[in-house]
């Protein structure tokens, strides 16, 4: 906490070295978190750059008191993603598209069927996404996929702890029943002791990553 | 920050997070640095050169490839590029423009299969027949409704029901589609709306289609109910609750907030008239309280029915609701059968001249 509000305090003042400690701890995150309101890793790039833009702008409405900035980070990527996807015709439109490219990529002899397995799941995330309305994957994305607690994701959004808790009731409700549909299908699912150990898959939201080289290394969790 | 929120089930939720594990991946080799370098850059800029503009008249970020945001952040500063984002500071989000309320009730109309044809051509006729202005260049499609929606509210370890109340929406369009303004309090954050003119993801200009058709698009769609039908299909797969459904829903968005030439508007309730299990429902209320007879279609999954309403006599669209009509489980169980989860009666469409113009102004 001692380390969070110092960290507020710096932000607040404009330091540009408390931006790169952000930038290094947060950017993957907010990477992650726009793509799954995007359904595009291209635009997903995008939309973390221009976050943490939008966070320089408005690093003076920090709270100077409280934890992680990173609630704050995802609410602000929350809104910039919002834009790209008003309608969420369009959002089903690109994520539909995308779940179709993850699946139609050739099989070349030395995939391994690990690799073709994870990509049928990341088409299956993207169209249980689809399936939900805007501010139900908002909060899915924010709980689910980074792990806020309530309080974190009410935060993000500016909206009551209580409406984080009934969107994400109603999401999670609908996201099991198009599981249980899917249940007759080919099982794609794997247990998650299962998930390779090249790259982070385990339990969203931690900070903590495999061994996947950057070319430089992000510093770890500086601010939670 | 994860374990001050009691969860009833960590077991149900690892599981569904677990299908979010593959949407997590690092940015591409030297993307992180890349990125990281122009935040630096532009905050050195900013430092170097701060003058009297304050950060706060700055302007917002638009969306860009990289190439080409410190151009945009340029013009930017100058007032020229209006992108807005919606703000997340304090109690920025949308929605709080709007007055909750307790959950909106109506009586659950008698559903049957009975002269579904027949209602659906006599609409379909009415629908042929009504004149359309046509659209000039430089003119906007204008749209004004009233909505409300229910939804579950949960505060310490008590949830009820609460809603949005009925409010006033407009939406302003231009006839491609790339224009647009919308002023609707339970998603703006701002009394002034919120601009729709914005561009995709590649910086181009929106492209229209089903899933977000302009004026232009619906003008040159097929007016064959069979063909626009098929298309429905086709271009739906996949998405929602069972293509029938989907197909359903798709045409009701399209029947609610947009002016389809009236060719078009009448092909649209052909083709919904071959859509299986759709039902007549002798009573239904729009948003505002007109009573009329509605053309409605179960959603098995949900337990909702979603409800078009047209006036009894002249068969002219009045506005569209969803009505939960079978028993819920779990905490949705509060959503009985009767509550209307959302609600929208369409009050005026017309064409204007300018964007942000309502029709009497236009007079």
């Amino acid at each position: 906490m001692e380390v969070s509000t110092q960290l507020r305090t710096r932000i607040r003042a404009g330091d540009s070295s408390a931006f790169a400690e952000l930038f290094d701890s947060c950017a993957r995150a907010v990477y992650n978190h726009a793509f799954r309101l995007t359904a595009d890793w291209s635009t997903a790039e995008d939309v973390m750059a221009a976050t943490f833009m939008e966070a320089w702008r408005l690093r003076d409405r920090v709270d100077p008191e409280g934890g992680s900035l990173r609630p704050w980070l995802l609410g602000i990527a929350t809104n910039t993603a919002r834009n790209q996807y008003r309608s969420n015709r369009r959002y089903r439109a690109a994520a539909s598209a995308a779940a179709a490219a993850e699946l139609s990529v050739p099989d070349h002899a030395e995939e391994v069927a690990e690799r073709v397995d994870d990509r049928r799941r990341l088409a299956k995330a993207l169209s249980a996404l689809a399936s939900l309305r805007r501010t139900e994957r908002e909060v899915v994305a924010l709980c689910l996929g980074e792990g806020l607690d309530y309080e974190a994701a009410a935060e993000a959004l500016g909206i009551p702890v209580g409406t984080v808790a009934s969107r994400l009731s109603r999401a999670r409700k609908k996201l099991r029943a198009l599981t249980e549909d899917e249940a007759a299908a080919p099982a794609v699912r794997t247990t998650p002791k299962n998930v390779r150990g090249n790259r982070e898959a385990g339990r969203p939201g931690r900070q903590i990553r495999g061994d996947h080289a950057h070319v430089v290394r992000p510093v770890q969790g500086g601010n939670r | 920050m994860n374990t001050n929120t009691s969860r009833q089930n960590p077991a149900e939720w690892d599981e569904d997070a677990q299908l979010l594990s593959h949407t997590a991946r690092d940015l591409p080799m030297g993307r992180h640095q890349f990125h990281k370098e122009r935040l630096m850059a532009r905050i050195q800029q900013e430092q170097r050169t701060r003058t009297a503009a304050a950060p706060e008249k700055a302007g917002r970020f638009r969306l860009s490839r990289p190439a080409i945001v410190l151009p945009a952040v340029a013009a930017a500063l100058t007032g020229a590029v209006i992108a807005l984002v919606a703000m997340p500071a304090g109690n920025g989000a949308g929605g709080g423009g709007v007055a909750t309320g307790p959950a909106l009730t109506t009586t659950v109309g008698a559903a049957t299969t009975k002269g579904v044809p027949q209602l659906l051509d006599r609409i379909s006729l009415a629908a042929a027949e009504t004149s359309h202005p046509a659209v000039k260049p430089g003119q906007y499609i204008y749209i004004e409704s009233r909505t409300a929606d229910t939804f579950t509210k949960t505060v310490g370890d008590k949830t009820t029901l609460a809603s949005h109340e009925l409010h006033r929406r407009q939406i302003w369009n231009s006839p491609d589609g790339t224009e647009g303004w919308l002023i609707d309090p339970a998603v703006n954050d701002s009394p002034e709306g919120e601009t729709l003119s914005l561009p995709d993801e590649q910086g181009n200009p929106r492209e229209a289609g089903l899933n977000g058709p302009s004026y232009d698009y619906l003008a040159k769609l097929t007016t064959d109910p069979d063909a626009l039908l098929a298309k429905i299909y086709k271009e739906e797969k996949g998405h929602g609750n069972s293509p029938d459904q989907q197909a359903f829903t798709t045409i009701g968005d399209l029947l609610g907030e947009s002016y389809p030439p009236a060719e078009l508007y009448s092909a649209l309730f052909k083709a919904a008239a071959k859509i299986p299990g759709v039902v007549v429902v002798q009573d239904a209320v729009d948003a505002v309280g007109r009573h009329g007879v509605a053309v409605a279609r179960l959603d098995e999954t949900s337990g909702e029915r979603e409800e078009w309403i047209f006036d009894r006599k002249t068969h002219v669209f009045l506005g569209e609701r969803s009505v939960q009509v079978k028993e819920n489980s779990g905490e949705d169980a509060l959503i009985k059968p009767g509550t209307v989860t959302y609600t929208s009666a369409i009050m005026n469409r017309a064409i204007v001249d300018g964007i942000k113009q309502t029709p009497s102004q236009a007079g």
